[in-house]
Order: C-alpha cells, then sequence, then structure tokens
C-alpha cells in the first residue's frame, strides 16, 4: 500500500516539485524585505519550471494510471506538461521585464503563475471528473486575480470582474454537465464511462446530450471557441500585456488537452491500428466541423475592424482555436499530429507577437495600431521579429505556422468529406492576412510620429530573438517534431 | 399526501429540486444587473449540482463519490466567492458601482 503511494506520488512528482518551490517562495517572501525579493523570485520560478520540466522528462516512461485511475501519465499529458512549463517560464521572464507588473508586487504574480501552472498540469492529467473540475477551477480562479493585476486600472478591473462573471456561469455550466454524466453512466473516471456508454449500444437518451452540451459550454470556454469565445478579446485588452500574453497560450493549451483527453478515452475507443473511433451513438465529427467553422469565421472577421494590437491579436487567437478544433474532426493519428505541431508553433509565434506589444505598451503606454508606427526603423530587432511571428501567424510558407495550417488543412483532405472545412480555413487564412499586415504596415511603412531614439532592451531581445528562432527553424525543419508527436500518440493511455 | 412525501424522498424529487435551482440560478445570472446577485446566481448553480451529485450517490451508485464531489464543489464556491468578492470591492472602489452594466469601456 504505502509502496504503491509512494509510486503513484513519484508520477505526479512535477506538480509536487512545482509546489515545493511555491511553498519556498512563500517563505522568502515572508522573510526579505518586498523590493529585493524582484530578482529571487523570477529565478525561483523560472528555475522550478525549468525542474518540473526535467522530471516530466525523467518520470514514468510507460503509459499508466495511478490514484485508482484518476489521473494518467501518458504521451498526452508528458507533451502538455513540458509545454505549460515552457510557457509558464517564458510568461515569467517577459513579466518581469515589463513595467505593467509592478515592482512591489512581482513576487504574488511569481506565486500565481506558479499556482496556475500546477492547475494547468492537474487538467492535462486528469482522468476523471472531479479531478478535471479541480485543475479546471484552480487555473480559473487564480486568473481571475492575475488579469486584475493592475490594480488601480479600470481596464483590468473591468477585465477581471468579466472574467470571473463568464468563468463562474460557465464553469457553473460544467459541473452540472458532470452531475449528469455522473448520475447517468454511475461513475467519474473516464474508462467506466465509456464502458458504459460503449454498453448502450447508442440508445443515449435526452439527458446525455444536454450532459454533453453543458460540459462542451464549460470547456469551450476554456479554449474560448464558439459560442464562449466573446470574453477573449474583452479580458486580454483589459488584462495586463504578459499577463494576456500567457492567457492566450497556457490556459487555452490546458483546455486543449482536457478537450483531446475527454474527446479520445471517454467518447472514442481505441482500434486495433492505434487510431480511434467514436462510440456507437455518437458521432460529433460534423459537430466539431461545424463548431471549427464558426469559430474560425468569428474570430477573423471580427478581427478586421479592430485599431487595438492587443484585440486583433485576441480574435486571432480565437481563430487558431478554429484551426486546431478541425484536428479533431477526423480523429486520426494525422489529425491529432497536426495540431501537437500547431499547439508548438501557436506557442513560440504568439508568445512572440504579444512579446512585442508588451515591449510596445511599456514604450508608448497604449497598444493601438498608431503605436507601432515606425517602430520597424527605430528599433529594428522588434520590427523583424515582429514581422516574423506575423508571417508565422498568417501561414506564409517558410514560417512554422504555415506548416502547421498545411498538416491540419491535409489531415482533413485526406479524410474525405470535409473538403469545404479545409477550403474555409484557406479561405480564412486569406482574410487573417488582410488585419495581420495592417500591423505590419503601420511598423515599417507609417513615418513615425516624431524623431526619437530607442532602443531594445537586450533583456527583450533575447527573449524576442530566442522565440523566433524555432519559429523560422520549424519551417524549414520539422521531421523531428514530427517524429516527437508520433511518439506522443502512440504513448496514448 | 403520501404521494408527495414518496416523491419527496426519491431520486426524482432531489433532481427536481436540482433542476429547479440550477434554472433559478440561470434566471438570476442573466437578469441582475448587480454583481453580488450574479454571484448569488453562481453560487446557485454549483449548489443545484451538488444535490445532483448527492442525490446520484445515494440512489443511483450507491458510492460515496458524489459526495465527495459535493463537498468539493462547496470548496471551490467558497474559494470563487472569496476572489469574486475581491474583484467586485476593487470595482466599487474605482466605479463608485457595482452594476455589471458600468463595467463596458471595452466594446467591440
Amino acid at each position: 500500500m504505502l509502496g504503491e503511494t509512494l509510486h503513484n506520488i513519484k508520477l505526479l512528482a512535477p506538480e509536487v516539485c512545482l509546489t515545493l518551490f511555491l511553498c519556498l517562495l512563500f517563505v522568502v517572501d515572508g522573510i526579505l524585505p518586498k523590493m529585493r525579493t524582484n530578482r529571487f523570485s523570477m529565478i525561483t520560478t523560472v528555475v522550478g519550471c525549468l525542474a518540473a520540466l526535467v522530471l516530466t522528462c525523467k518520470v514514468g516512461q510507460t503509459p499508466e494510471a495511478y490514484f485508482g485511475g484518476m489521473v494518467v501519465n501518458d504521451g498526452l499529458t508528458k507533451f502538455f506538461r513540458y509545454f505549460f512549463y515552457f510557457t509558464a517560464a517564458v510568461s515569467c521572464y517577459l513579466a518581469f521585464g515589463s513595467n505593467e507588473i509592478e515592482k512591489q508586487s512581482r513576487m504574488e504574480f511569481s506565486l500565481l503563475l506558479l499556482c496556475t501552472t500546477i492547475g494547468m498540469g492537474i487538467m492535462a492529467t486528469a482522468s476523471n471528473l472531479l479531478v478535471l473540475y479541480m485543475g479546471i477551477e484552480m487555473v480559473s480562479i487564480i486568473s481571475f486575480v492575475m488579469a486584475g493585476f493592475k490594480r488601480d486600472n479600470l481596464r483590468s478591473n473591468e477585465a477581471s470582474f468579466k472574467y470571473l462573471v463568464f468563468g463562474g456561469v460557465a464553469s457553473g455550466l460544467m459541473i452540472y454537465g458532470f452531475s449528469l454524466m455522473y448520475g447517468l453512466t454511475g461513475s467519474l473516471n473516464y474508462p467506466q464511462i465509456a464502458a458504459y456508454l460503449t454498453s448502450t449500444q447508442g440508445n443515449l437518451g435526452l439527458v446525455f446530450w444536454l450532459a454533453l452540451v453543458l460540459i462542451y459550454g464549460g470547456l469551450a470556454y476554456k479554449i474560448s471557441a464558439f459560442p464562449m469565445h466573446f470574453w477573449a478579446p474583452d479580458v486580454y485588452e483589459g488584462a495586463p500585456t504578459p499577463v494576456a500574453t500567457f492567457f492566450s497560450v497556457g490556459p487555452k493549451a490546458a483546455g486543449f488537452a482536457a478537450f483531446i483527453r475527454i474527446f479520445l478515452t471517454v467518447f472514442s475507443v481505441k482500434t486495433a491500428e492505434g487510431n480511434w473511433q467514436m462510440i456507437n451513438g455518437i458521432s460529433l465529427a460534423h459537430v466539431i466541423a461545424i463548431i471549427s467553422a464558426l469559430t474560425m469565421l468569428v474570430g477573423n472577421l471580427s478581427a478586421i475592424g479592430q485599431t487595438n494590437v492587443k484585440r486583433i491579436l485576441a480574435f486571432s487567437s480565437i481563430a487558431h482555436v478554429g484551426y486546431m478544433l478541425m484536428g479533431l474532426v477526423t480523429l486520426d493519428r494525422s489529425g491529432l499530429t497536426a495540431i501537437i505541431f500547431y499547439l508548438i508553433a501557436y506557442c513560440a509565434m504568439n508568445l512572440g507577437a504579444f512579446w512585442v506589444v508588451s515591449v510596445v505598451s511599456n514604450i508608448r503606454g497604449r497598444e493601438d495600431l498608431d503605436a507601432f508606427r515606425g517602430l520597424g526603423w527605430s528599433m529594428p530587432v522588434l520590427g523583424t521579429c515582429m514581422a516574423v511571428f506575423i508571417f508565422s501567424l498568417t501561414g506564409i510558407p517558410m514560417f512554422s505556422g504555415f506548416i502547421g495550417k498545411f498538416l491540419i488543412f491535409g489531415s482533413v483532405i485526406k479524410s474525405g468529406g470535409f473538403l469545404w472545412l479545409a477550403l474555409l480555413g484557406v479561405l480564412n487564412s486569406v482574410v487573417s492576412l488582410y488585419y495581420y499586415v495592417k500591423i505590419l504596415k503601420s511598423m515599417w511603412l507609417d513615418k513615425p510620429e516624431s524623431q526619437e531614439s530607442l532602443s531594445l532592451s537586450f533583456y527583450h531581445a533575447v527573449g524576442l530573438v530566442g522565440l523566433a528562432i524555432p519559429t523560422i527553424v520549424l519551417g524549414l525543419y520539422f521531421t523531428p517534431i514530427l517524429e516527437f508527436a508520433e511518439r506522443t500518440l502512440s504513448n496514448i493511455l | 399526501m403520501n404521494h408527495l412525501i414518496q416523491f419527496s424522498s426519491s431520486l426524482q424529487g432531489y433532481l427536481a429540486v436540482g433542476a429547479i435551482l440550477f434554472a433559478l440560478g440561470i434566471f438570476c445570472v442573466m437578469t441582475r444587473k448587480n454583481a453580488i446577485g450574479i454571484l448569488l446566481g453562481i453560487e446557485l448553480i454549483l449548489n443545484a449540482a451538488g444535490i445532483n451529485f448527492v442525490a446520484f450517490s445515494k440512489f443511483r451508485t450507491g458510492l460515496i463519490d458524489g459526495q465527495i464531489v459535493a463537498l468539493f464543489i462547496m470548496l471551490i464556491a467558497a474559494a470563487e466567492a472569496a476572489v469574486a468578492l475581491a474583484v467586485i470591492l476593487r470595482f466599487y472602489r474605482l466605479k463608485q458601482t457595482i452594476d455589471a452594466d458600468e463595467a463596458s469601456i471595452m466594446r467591440n
């Protein structure tokens, strides 16, 4: 019994490690005076995330379910853990170089960031409705605080307030859906729910569909998919830019982790060839296709008229969720490989694009298109990096975003029957070019407002170039990532 | 009267209460302008789910896991209320109101 518990805790090592770093921060915060802990808290957070990353790599090579089947440690868990810890480390580095996060409250920021990261890890490992709910709430409740981090700023408060109201309702809907699912299937563990759903031979009552819609509502809120996307632009615009950066990648990917896991282990069964098949009576391919199409359209069409760059990027992140959902339509290996590749590409390019906004916002104090005027000429590194990120987000060849879109559209076309979705995706990419290029036009073609000498600090240059390099390299040399995605998928429980 | 007693101690009775609470919660969230009112609506929704879990656990599965979930829901509701009240208080300091319609600087 004790041996088993110890083994189980060993598999949870990354979370334990993060918790220990969290405790360390708490203790040090109490001992040292405020201003002296800043550098320490950043280093601790980044080191903590990297240590968790290494532990993820070392621990539990074979896929297995533990703690009574409530959590699983498999390829998907591992991939998302790498993803979250990397994102958290980068976001922390960015936040400490931004003046939007006040110097005297940076310690609190590190604490909140680490807490959210633990929650995201739990979301990715959950194989039980209760564990998933705890993970989601851990991320959500702390996100509300992070969104309102600029305490005296009205926009930040409004963002926090909106996030809170919509988030509370969405998670309420979801837990009610969970309760119906529990009543219907008699279990909280994914495999048992799947077993019950299989045993019904396709005779699923109204209650099941009601529960499904409610659960979808909660998860769609986390990944900001249609029709629960409306909070994203307001929250991203109002929240401090480093926080918005983190939101647009971390919790969104965590939502995807939960979404993919539920899709693969609750609503589908593994076939002999290592693919997945929807359980008899549940065929959601068309539903997901329509949701993905609407999410893309809403994201791209709403972005067109916007002038605030943070808002444009928020709508673009909604559109990217639409592209990623396309990979779930076919429910085969090529689609899932494409999603994993897209997530990796999206991580680098979106973090980078938001990073540029954060730098501009620090210089000018605002984020509209006019604030970007002529910055390409006064800060060439910033302008070039932004160009790389924007081209990649649009999906122009030679950049990682193109390969991601290529793989996604390719998987959809290959499956046959969803050609319209792939065509719509291509069309959407063309539409997105219009609003993305507006940012570049402002940076490179418009004359600056006044002659001023600006220079990009080394601190930010390191981060921006560090994200621009993978964005370019993954566009040219992507086989290792594809192999990694293949390995990830063959390890799914 | 007998029917009523039978109904109130059956699974259907509990589910009906849960469903009514859920509907009231949704109604409350949709119609209230006051932030505290919206918060109360969210609490109603959470407790509706809690009632469902306990009822299913007693009548459907006979296991304790549903009741444990209900405990966790209470915990989450408390945590959420703590954060929500802090956010609302901050909002009040800045705007002198907790009317949700006033949260409208950022619009499409």
